[in-house]
């Protein structure tokens, strides 16, 4: 009875507290950002702002939705599902053409992570060999740098003889594994270590990273919804947003085994390993970039944009994007 | 045409008024919604008048009148309401990009439905059917089988099929695996079931008759079974669809159904997938009118199929 007493005296005590700090957390201003994949080291930077209190320290109050194989941002940006998704810009700038005012603020990545990695011992040296071989490519908006590629090389993807066979790979590294595949698409920070721990020696591998061969385009960026940005009050907020954005990455970079526990304990389906996500982040720090963070290098943009438009066959897009970025956000969190 | 020609005339109506509306609904103006108003009720009308009609063209008119209704609505609100197009497009939109598409549509068919479909419910009720005779014949079967059937039908389809297509490779045929473990159990059941579903009486005839086990399966139970296994194809046939389409969803050639539900998804081209959306829907349902259709000429014996007059 006692006990009761005393647990009821401290729930009371308890409720009166948060009523105290009620009001303050009630001022933050929510924000939703979508991420393009399930939790992991790839997008570090903002479950470390969370944890840290970065995020709260702007006054913002932001709840982060993990993606998946089966969830598409830009639509849930569309469908009013987040205020901010993460989303690799040729997929960004096809819903754009699709009529969706979808716009970068700002670019996270400044290098490209993607590669095709390949077995040795399928002959291939160059990727003038890919001619009659069978790659796995990743789809769901991850094969347009890909067709872009092989639109370069003047290889054709379909039809009843191609050049190259396209399996649409799942997200696993088994097709190579298992030789079904000569090559598969790997990211340097996540699928390329699964290969090595799956039992693979780098020396059994080739890989041709994407920005090696000049055909990379631009991955995990920022974006918005236009409207979005014609509201001075949002665009304050995302300038915040920003600011204790790149906090949580700058402590990620600086601080790699703290940033990877709190990986951990933000993954809710308990999946992630310890080992993996170690690399992973310290992977993804090299793809950040030094020209400011978040910052979008026109040249970068128009390269991308340029390899877009290069694809003959089935273009991602068909004309020059008009406003599909930004530097109002960054500017006014960064300068 | 006795009396008959009236509801055709409302009905010609009722379209020509859905049209008009149609054409001029981005402009915000009563007329369209005047016009709509007037479809809405001519269609209602012309339906009702269909309904008491009892020739094969009254009857089949009025469900199609409104498949016609629903689809007309949905391309109204769709425009009225500014629905973004990744989000609902409109019917016209679908209609057109099946049109553009057809090649493409007719290829993905072929792999996903003629290859894996039909390839993948022939051997799962197949499998489900001699396995449901053999758990007949024997206890011991009985006792083992049954659970495992449990267990297969219990497996979610997400995990099955990137193992499929381990085993099997990227083609149809690890997706035609997927279907033929979705097919098996409920056919065992059914089967199982339908084998019980003999009287005393008959089994007494048959025993006085000194038929054996198998005479009795040929003669007596098989038939009696059959409404039961009909139930079961049925509902595979669905079944099938549903299955292959999302085990294309881990890993293919580029074509398929699931596999292009989920690229255009992914581009935004939400017409081109419920393009596929409609072919599949199509497909299962004629799959479904067929079974319907043997089944009513095998099973025609059968109370449930004997109309009022005895016929």
């Amino acid at each position: 009875m006692k006990k009761r007493l005393l647990a009821a005296t401290a729930a009371a005590m308890l409720g009166l507290a948060m009523a105290w700090a009620a009001p303050a957390a009630q001022a933050a201003d929510p924000l939703t950002l979508q991420l393009k994949w399930v939790t992991q080291g790839q997008f570090v930077g903002y479950y470390v702002a969370l944890a840290k209190g970065f995020y709260k320290a702007e006054d913002l109050d932001v709840t982060i939705k993990p993606g998946g194989p089966d969830i598409n941002p830009d639509q849930v940006l569309a469908g009013g599902g987040a205020d901010v998704v993460i989303d690799w810009m040729p997929s960004a700038l096809a819903t754009r053409e699709k009529g969706v005012p979808i716009v970068n603020i700002a670019q996270v990545f400044q290098h490209s992570g993607l590669e095709l990695t390949c077995r040795r011992d399928s002959g291939i040296k160059t990727p003038t060999d890919f001619k009659g071989k069978t790659l796995g490519v990743w789809f769901s908006g991850n094969e347009y740098p890909f067709l872009s590629w092989m639109a370069k090389l003047g290889y054709s993807t379909d039809g009843a003889h191609p050049d190259v066979t396209v399996l649409k790979q799942g997200f696993n590294v088994d097709p190579l594994l298992q030789k079904q595949a000569a090559c598969i698409s790997t990211m340097t920070y996540n699928e390329y270590w699964q290969l090595i721990e799956a039992g693979m020696k780098p020396a059994q591998l080739i890989v041709f990273k994407y920005q090696a061969e000049d055909v990379a385009t631009l991955e995990d960026g920022l974006y918005v919804l236009q409207p979005t940005l014609d509201d001075p009050a949002k665009v304050a907020r995302l300038a915040r947003f920003l600011k204790a954005s790149k906090q949580g990455w700058d402590y990620a970079d600086s601080h790699q085994a703290e940033a990877v526990k709190i990986l951990l304990a933000a993954d809710t389906a308990g999946v992630l390993t310890k080992d993996h996500q170690t690399r992973m982040v310290s992977e993804v720090a090299k793809l950040i970039g030094k020209d400011g963070w978040g910052y979008l290098i026109s040249a970068d943009y128009n390269r991308t944009v340029d390899e877009l438009l290069s694809t003959k066959s089935t273009p991602v897009i068909s004309k020059k994007p008009e406003g599909a970025y930004t530097h109002a956000v960054w500017d006014k969190a960064f300068k | 045409m006795k009396r008959g020609g009236s509801h055709w005339i409302i009905g010609v109506a009722a379209l020509l008024f859905c049209t008009l509306s149609r054409t001029h609904v981005s402009s915000f103006h009563a007329t369209p919604w005047i016009t709509a108003g007037i479809a809405v009720v001519l269609m209602l009308t012309a339906m009702a008048l269909f309904a008491r009609g009892d020739s094969r063209a009254d009857r089949l008119a009025s469900p199609l009148l409104f498949g016609l209704l629903l689809l007309w609505l949905w391309e109204m609100l769709v425009f009225a309401l500014q629905i973004p197009f990744v989000i609902l497009p409109p019917p016209s939109a679908i209609a057109l990009a099946i049109w553009n598409h057809l090649a493409i549509l007719r290829i993905d068919f072929e792999q996903t439905y003629l290859h894996a479909v039909v390839a993948g419910y022939a051997i799962g009720c197949g499998a489900g059917f001699l396995l449901a005779l053999a758990i007949d014949r024997s206890p011991f079967l009985q006792r083992g089988l049954t659970p495992l059937g449990n267990l297969i039908s219990a497996m979610p389809i997400i995990g099955i099929a990137p193992i499929m297509v381990m085993w099997f490779g990227f083609g149809w045929q690890s997706k035609a695996a997927v279907v033929v473990l979705m097919t098996v159990f409920p056919m065992l059941v059914n089967t199982r079931a339908g084998l019980a579903e003999y009287g005393a009486m008959e089994r007494d005839l048959m025993r006085t008759y000194a038929a054996g086990y198998w005479q009795t399966l040929w003669r007596l139970r098989l038939p009696a079974a059959m409404p039961l296994i009909f139930n079961a194809l049925k509902l595979n046939s669905t079944l099938a669809l549903i299955g292959a389409v999302v085990a294309e969803f881990f890993g293919t050639p580029t074509r398929g159904m699931g596999f292009r539900i989920s690229t255009e998804a992914a581009r935004m081209n939400l017409d081109v997938v419920w393009a596929t959306i409609a072919v599949a829907a199509l497909a299962g349902s004629v799959s479904f009118a067929l079974i319907a259709m043997i089944e009513r000429a095998v099973t025609f014996w059968h109370p449930s199929l004997r109309d009022a007059e005895g016929r």
